[in-house]
């Protein structure tokens, strides 16, 4: 966390929005793209990163700062994004996150910065991923987090995080030789 | 080692993840093994195609309007708050008014006084029951505690 960054978390923590509103709009384009890859739709995005921040803004005196604003508010989105992905689904909470498709079969590519047949291939594998293995490698390869950072927002050991990617890589690979027979 | 002990080191190679040691022990590794060296590759090739996956970036307008979104919520939050304690306190006082009125009143039957202070005692009961439930779940539930963090 910068000088900067360590400012603006003290002067929320003192109740000052303005501060907060610098920090929303620093992350929100990373934080709508993570929940892009974990929802698969705009709206949605939309709507769970802005709760994320809510929830982020109210529990700001349990941040202890030893990791980055986004890598806490990262942890904080996967589960409002997992929540809502289990409520779509009607799941109970005990459904381990890795049997969560995406609710639509279809993912929505309005936020493709880029489109083109093979884009919208790639996009549409990611999108097919369980969601333990698509929330890899979104935060990966779209978030360009570290191992340490994703083990962070995952509560996961790094471990854990290099055998996630490992498989997610490997189902992906799969996919996307199979689309190409 | 052999090459499956060397696989799941590939993907942090890619990644820049793995130590300078590690880095060495692998190069030495795929500067004698085809197999591995073509797994490299096709990691390499995946993760170039990923690379073309770009999503846009939201504009000074964008970024305005999404703040205003959050910064709603937040307000609303506190309505909801103070609705909430308000409606609790109108309500709770209400109900002690009714029921001090039925219990004083001489001429209500005894019959109906017993069978308010029951409803009202298995109503109280009722709630700290669940709510000590729900305090349990709480605890116990990870997913909850991170979302605290």
């Amino acid at each position: 966390m910068d000088d900067a960054e360590r400012t603006l978390i003290g002067q929320c923590r003192a109740g000052d929005k303005a501060a907060f509103g610098q920090l929303v709009r620093a992350h929100a384009g990373r934080a709508i793209g993570l929940a892009y890859g974990l929802l698969g739709n705009r709206s949605d995005a939309l709507d769970a990163s802005q709760d994320a921040f809510v929830r982020a803004w109210r529990a700001m005196g349990r941040f202890d700062g030893r990791s980055a604003f986004y890598t806490w508010y990262a942890a904080i989105l996967r589960n409002v994004c997992v929540s809502q992905l289990r409520k779509r689904l009607r799941r109970g909470p005990d459904e381990p996150i890795e049997s969560l498709p995406l609710p639509s079969g279809e993912p929505d590519p309005s936020l493709l910065a880029e489109r083109s047949e093979r884009i919208d291939r790639i996009w549409r594998a990611v999108m097919s991923l369980p969601t333990a293995h698509r929330e890899v490698i979104v935060m990966k390869h779209f978030q360009e987090m570290s191992y340490r950072q994703m083990a962070e927002s995952l509560s996961v050991p790094v471990g854990t995080v290099t055998s996630r990617l490992h498989a997610a890589r490997r189902a992906l690979r799969e996919l996307l030789a199979g689309e190409r027979v | 080692m052999n090459c499956r002990d060397y696989e799941p080191m590939l993907a942090a190679y890619v990644d820049g993840e793995l130590s300078e040691q590690d880095r060495g022990r692998l190069q030495e590794h795929l500067s004698g093994c085809l197999g591995c060296t073509d797994r490299l590759a096709e990691l390499t090739a995946l993760q170039e195609e990923l690379a073309m996956i770009k999503f846009t970036e939201p504009t000074d307008v964008d970024l305005q309007r999404y703040w205003a979104g959050v910064y709603n919520r937040l307000e609303r939050g506190v309505g909801w708050i103070l609705l909430s304690v308000g409606s609790i306190l109108l309500l709770c006082y209400g109900a002690f008014k009714l029921i001090e009125g039925i219990v004083t009143d001489p001429k209500v039957a005894l019959v109906v006084k017993i069978g308010v202070v029951a409803l009202v005692f298995g109503a109280v009961i009722l709630f700290v029951s669940l709510l000590r439930e729900r305090l349990a779940v709480r605890k116990s539930d990870k997913y909850s505690r991170e979302i605290e963090r």
